[in-house]
């Protein structure tokens, strides 16, 4: 209907221009000058209209409740939740990109940049994860804002590391030349899905907390021990759970699970390479088809963030079923609502885990 | 039977690839005639506001896609009209609007992971249920291109004249638009914006470099497209190369090979006549 509005609008101003330039020819010039002020206006109304619109749908920041507390500003979901249970009810968290967003292919606005002007604390996975964050950094004039890299302590494995040894040149021939995640090309940045690794971040954190918030630092050591059972736990139950799968293969959306098989002895096998958003090609799509015949693999996992349907075409092709394995790197608004978090998700992938192997 | 059409996923993309590439190049002749070439780029943009707009009012998004994928074809030619000479501001017009509203909707769209799974098509990850829709859109495109044949080529030669002569301008004018809109708001969804909208003006460009008629351009550019299509698919999966870039970039091929055998032909036939 706008459209149609404004089409009619257009083409009704763009009609009485060129009368008016047939019969003002020597003004052709004033005329010239008169379209590009229509144009202009145009623009700045698009101009206007869109910022109102951007401005209306995510006005953030901290509110009132956030006073005396320690402000974090955490990427993505992982950390978010990890800052949360290791801050409890002493600091105020928030989540830098939206709920149900695919973070490989954000970025931040303005509006993200005036949050870390508030902000006390600024948590980052890094590793390649957030390739924004230094620039961001470098740019934010909040001269108290500590900034954290929680995989810091964490060793990384290379990309090439993560994949399957076989079609290894193959992969990173595409993963170099073909997309924009340069990187990627390096590190393979989803250490949270191990909980070893959370338990790093998590201790990352505290310590950050506690070299802003000494007051506080009772607190959040006993949550850190808190979580660290947890993560002990978790620990538990995957290697327990998947020990008699041990060196079974998982065909995955995305190649984010490196750390998380490396830990329990499993292999995957990635529809596409460590980033998210590629198209496969078809030479890919066969060598996958033909692995799950030979390997009898009875499930291809996608993401809940990425379209399945790549993942129902091999699943199609190869008679088996498709299942959701969240690499928890963007939570839908509606999990992070009704409570979901680090330890449920992650739960949740262990049922999925076994049920495909089983 | 060889290897890769022993596997359905690569029967399925080669059969729509097919279908596609000869109504597309079918279409793309219309529209390139038509001074409209880049078409394909502005509705696969618009139809991006009509996903959001369909996830907004929570009616289905393809519909939404497809509905604005109409509303700015129709736009275009209606500004089109109006512009004279300066035709191809129309789709650039057509093209920002639609841009500009996708931007300002999908602020509002909770969930990116919905907006990304109706704009996301691959050539080889087609459902039976597009390649089904695609079937029908082509006898239907097809149908029409035949029983209209006479009156595009009047309107693609000279539109006014052909309005003199009794041609319904008008309305054909409107059926190929609403076509165009409809196969690009499907075939953007089932194997991507980027062949769909190159493969509506590549392979008629490269035909109008030999063809000396109308009749042999759309043959030509048929020719073109179905090759590329087949083509890029063959050494994807033989040569682990990307699909869509491929099939494009064949085309491209094409149309540099056509454009020197016409002017070797030209030149040849200069020397001759002097």
């Amino acid at each position: 209907m706008l459209f149609q509005i404004l089409s009619f609008i257009l083409s009704f101003a763009i009609a009485n221009h060129s009368q008016l330039e047939e019969v003002r020819k020597e003004f052709i010039c004033s005329m010239k000058f008169g379209l590009k002020r229509f144009f202009s206006g145009i623009l700045a109304v698009s101009f206007i209209a869109g910022t109102a619109g951007v401005l209306c749908s995510c006005r953030r920041g901290f509110g009132k409740d956030a006073e005396g507390k320690v402000k974090i500003v955490a990427t993505i979901f992982p950390m978010y939740d990890f800052a949360k249970r290791i801050g409890g009810d002493k600091v105020a968290v928030k989540m830098m990109i939206p709920a149900g967003t695919e973070p490989h292919e954000w970025e931040p606005s303005t509006q993200d940049m005036l949050m870390l002007e508030e902000a006390d604390l600024f948590v980052y996975n890094g590793a390649g994860m957030e390739p924004w964050a230094e620039d961001i950094l470098g740019s934010v004039q909040n001269k108290d804002l500590v900034a954290l890299e929680a995989s810091k302590d964490i060793a990384l494995l290379k990309t090439a590391e993560v994949h399957d040894m076989e079609d290894h040149d193959h992969e990173e021939d595409h993963d170099e030349d073909e997309h924009e995640h340069h990187h990627h090309g390096e590190y393979d940045p989803h250490v949270w899905l191990s909980p070893k690794n959370a338990e790093e971040e998590m201790t990352a954190i505290a310590e950050a907390l506690i070299s802003i918030d000494e007051e506080n630092a009772d607190t959040y050591r006993k949550n850190l021990e808190e979580a660290k059972k947890q993560c002990e736990e978790l620990d538990g139950a995957f290697a327990e759970a998947l020990k008699p799968y041990e060196g079974g293969y998982i065909v995955v959306a995305h190649e984010a699970y490196g750390y998380l098989c490396r830990d329990y002895g499993i292999k995957q096998i990635g529809i596409e390479g460590v980033s998210a958003d590629q198209e496969p090609d078809a030479a890919r799509m066969r060598e996958i088809i033909d692995k799950v015949d030979e390997y009898g693999i009875k499930c291809i996992f996608f993401e809940e963030l990425v379209d399945p349907k790549v993942a129902q075409t091999i699943a199609d092709e190869a008679g088996c079923g498709t299942m959701a394995l969240s690499p928890l790197d963007g939570l839908s608004k509606e999990d992070i609502d009704s409570g979901r978090d680090y330890f449920s998700v992650m739960q949740d992938n262990l049922k999925a885990l076994v049920s495909a192997f089983e | 039977m060889p290897l890769i059409l022993q596997y359905e996923y690569m029967q399925r993309a080669l059969f729509v690839g097919l279908l596609l590439s000869v109504i597309v190049a079918c279409l793309g002749t219309v529209m390139v005639h038509k001074r409209l070439s880049l078409i394909g780029d502005a509705l696969s943009h618009s139809s991006l506001a009509g996903v959001a707009l369909g996830l907004l009012l929570g009616f289905n998004p393809v519909l939404g896609a497809m509905g604005i994928c109409i509303v700015s074809a129709l736009s275009i030619e209606a500004i089109r009209k109006k512009l004279g000479n300066h035709s191809e501001l129309a789709v650039a017009i057509v093209m920002s609007t639609g841009i500009g509203l996708a931007g300002v909707l999908s602020g509002f769209v909770r969930s990116s992971a919905d907006f990304n799974s109706f704009l996301f098509g691959s050539i080889v990850a087609i459902s039976g249920f597009e390649a089904r829709l695609v079937m029908i859109l082509s006898v239907v495109v097809l149908l029409l291109f035949i029983l209209l044949y006479k009156e595009l080529f009047y309107i693609s030669f000279d539109e006014q004249a052909a309005a003199i002569s009794g041609v319904p301008v008008g309305f054909v004018n409107t059926v190929f638009t609403i076509l165009t809109a409809v196969t690009v708001s499907i075939a953007a969804r089932t194997v991507g914006a980027l062949i769909i909208s190159s493969l509506l003006v590549v392979p008629v460009a490269a035909a109008m470099g030999i063809a000396k008629s109308y009749k042999t351009t759309v043959l030509w550019a048929i020719f073109v497209s179905a090759v590329s299509t087949i083509g890029g698919l063959v050494l994807s999966f033989y040569f682990g190369l990307k699909p869509g870039g491929t099939i494009v970039l064949l085309s491209v091929v094409f149309f540099l090979l056509f454009r020197v055998i016409g002017y070797l032909r030209e030149k040849h036939s200069v020397k001759k006549g002097a």
